[in-house]
């Protein structure tokens, strides 16, 4: 009798290690279901490739890059983002860019036709956003140093 | 039978049952009873009011939740349409781009997050709630902090940015967000206060159904109470007033059934005893009573007998006086006469001596002496004495020669041993033997006298000894006073010892005595 409850306990016990460590191992590879990430980006550095007529013309190409934060865990930067658009008309430019996160990269794109407030697309991602799609919403917050919210709405 | 007399009935079976039930209940008197009865009484109404109490408690709490949600939901509402005002406000700022719009948002900026803090405190004691609100205040203030300053600011510098579709479609979705949280919120408050409104709902029937069951019990307890009172004390009070009133009218034989509670029990208990008592004093004063009548005719015979006894000898003392007096007679005549007159006249003073002597002894004011007997000597002195006055008669003595000794006074001893003798004599008018005999027996000494004459009707036996009682002597004209056996017996029970008698009527009679013999 009581070698029949200690084998039950040590077969509970190894199906529940196996799970948690499937489970872990899932979690640590993409994120499942809907998710949001609020983080802060400040631009580090500015580049704007002028093509073409003199100010913003089709053609010309920004690059920029920012240190991303999360000032609600920590005051270091927790990663960094490359944005390239290029203009394709007026004020409306084609930008992709990917955001280096701790655990993963995020890509973007789409088009911006006020830095001020925009929205791209989350094309996919890898490590523990492989695979995701969304949205990502850029807010001003600040001029100078320019800051932005960067909201992810994450749907898988 | 009435009840009343149903009450008065007792049998032995219900006596036994009486006995058991008083057993049962001396423990518990009827004050004891009746204090309990209170108690329980008590203790049941006393009970139904803190159930009342607790229902209408918890009723009061239910309801106090339900307008408390009630409030929650208010603010709630206040709230949101303050949230509300900040959009809309913001959004005429985007599309309008007047700055006027924005008035009434910034009114409401600065009072949402006082209204969400104090949001948060009122469900503070709803785990559940109070993550809605924080969760609610935690939207409202990146709403504010990420969204309403921010397109505050772009469109101060650039309106067309904060009317872009993104911008627009960015605003939406927050506050949208944050209605559904509101509305998530409230839903959760509406539920709870519909619970309450349930609880509180469930608990007036819960406390109305109790009141309904405590009036009930305390109705039905009452309504025992008052039987119990009834069946236990009115009942039986008044079987004993009744039984006082017939008691009254001289029932003196009626007894109350005693059962009954403590007290009650004890009443009938003493009703009896005292119905016991005054039935033993009416028995007693009519015994007394009779005693009196039968005293009084006693006295009637004595007189009537002692004035027959006296007027004989006085009417020949008084003839031959006045013979005396009137004619003259020779000197042998006077003599003659005189002898007669000396003669009544000592009959008259033997006649009050016993009468006196045996009033004494029945008073036990006769003074006894106490010697040493010898009663086969005086039984052969008193048969010589009587031998002498008939010639018809012949006495006959048999002691067997042995000292028959006992103690007390001879001249008495005498006296009672001459009467028997004298009757013996007196009432065997035909002469014959009379037997004198003298044995000691069993630590006595026995003497009897038997003759063979008239004897004794079986009738006469029980009253033989009463004073005056002469049988149809008197009419037989056998002189006597009726004293003698009556002294007899009277001075033989004062020297410890007995007397009796035998006799059939026409077969002549045994008359003995039995005394004490002197050192047995």
């Amino acid at each position: 009798m009581l070698r029949t409850a200690v084998i039950a306990f040590a077969l509970a016990l190894c199906t529940t290690l196996a799970a948690t460590a499937a489970g872990g191992g899932r979690a640590a590879s993409s994120v499942t279901g809907p998710a949001q990430i609020g983080i802060s980006g400040q631009q580090v550095s500015y580049t704007r490739v002028d093509v073409g007529k003199k100010n913003a013309s089709p053609g010309d190409t920004e690059i920029i890059g920012y240190r991303l934060y999360n000032r609600r865990v920590t005051s270091k930067a927790i990663g960094h983002a490359d944005l390239i658009c290029t203009f394709a008309n007026g004020r409306s430019r084609v930008c992709r860019g990917t955001y280096f996160l701790p655990k993963g990269r995020l890509v973007v794109g789409g088009s911006i036709s006020y830095r001020q407030l925009y929205e791209l697309a989350v094309l996919g991602g890898t490590g523990l956003y492989d695979n995701a799609r969304g949205t990502m919403t850029a807010t001003r917050i600040n001029r100078k140093p320019r800051r932005e919210f960067l909201l992810f709405r994450l749907v898988g | 039978m009435n009840e009343s007399e149903g009450a008065l009935v007792s049998t032995a079976a219900a006596d036994s049952e009486q006995k058991r039930s008083r057993r049962r209940w001396k423990p518990f008197p009827l004050a004891a009873r009746l204090l309990l009865a209170s108690c329980v009484l008590a203790a049941l109404v006393a009970g139904v009011f803190v159930l009342l109490l607790l229902a209408i408690s918890t009723l009061r709490d239910a309801t106090d939740r339900e307008a408390h949600a009630k409030d929650v939901v208010t603010s709630a509402v206040t709230t949101e349409k303050l949230v509300l005002d900040l959009e809309t406000g913001l959004r005429g700022l985007q599309l309008g781009g007047n700055r006027q719009f924005l008035q009434p948002a910034l009114r409401s900026k600065a009072e949402v997050p006082r209204r969400l803090s104090e949001l948060e405190q009122e469900v503070v004691d709803d785990p559940t709630q109070l993550r809605r609100a924080r969760q609610l205040h935690r939207s409202v203030s990146d709403y504010i902090e990420l969204y309403f300053d921010l397109i505050i600011d772009i469109a101060r510098d650039s309106p067309e940015a904060a009317r872009t579709d993104v911008a627009l479609a960015e605003g939406r979705r927050r506050i949208d967000g944050i209605q559904d949280q509101f509305a998530s919120f409230v839903a959760a408050e509406d539920a709870q206060a519909a619970r309450s409104a349930q609880t509180a709902s469930d608990r007036a029937d819960l406390a109305i159904a109790l009141g309904v069951l405590g009036l009930v019990l305390s109705a039905a307890l009452i309504i025992t109470f008052g039987a119990y009172l009834a069946r236990s004390i009115a009942r039986p009070v008044r079987g004993v007033a009744q039984g006082a009133t017939r008691l009254a009218a001289g029932e003196f034989s009626l007894r109350l059934g005693e059962g009954g509670p403590g007290e009650i029990g004890e009443l009938t208990r003493a009703f009896n005893s005292m119905a016991g008592e005054l039935e033993q004093g009416q028995r007693e004063l009519r015994e007394q009573n009779r005693r009196l009548q039968k005293s009084e005719r006693a006295k009637s015979e004595l007189v009537s007998i002692v004035s027959h006894e006296v007027r004989t000898p006085l009417a020949s003392v008084l003839g031959f006086t006045s013979l005396l007096l009137h004619r003259d007679t020779d000197d042998e005549t006077r003599r003659r006469y005189l002898e007669i007159v000396d003669a009544q006249g000592r009959r008259l003073n033997a006649l009050l001596d016993d009468f006196l002597d045996v009033q004494r002894l029945e008073e036990g004011r006769l003074q006894l002496s106490s010697e040493l007997v010898d009663m086969a000597a005086l039984l052969q002195e008193q048969v010589q004495l009587f031998e002498a006055q008939s010639e018809l008669h012949r006495l006959e003595l048999e002691v067997n020669g042995e000292p028959l000794d006992v103690r007390g006074d001879p001249n008495r001893l005498a006296q009672v041993v001459g009467n028997l003798l004298s009757n013996a004599i007196k009432y065997s008018p035909e002469g014959g033997t009379v037997e004198v005999l003298g044995r000691p027996s069993n630590g006595s000494v026995r003497v009897s006298v038997r003759d063979h004459g008239l004897g004794i009707p079986a009738d006469q036996h029980d009253r033989i000894f009463t004073k005056f009682f002469r049988g149809d002597a008197a009419t037989s004209g056998i002189a006597g006073s009726g004293l003698g056996l009556a002294f007899a017996r009277a001075v033989i029970e004062a020297h410890g010892g007995r007397m009796g008698f035998e006799s059939t009527s026409g077969g002549g009679s045994t008359f003995f005595l039995e005394l004490p013999r002197a050192g047995a």
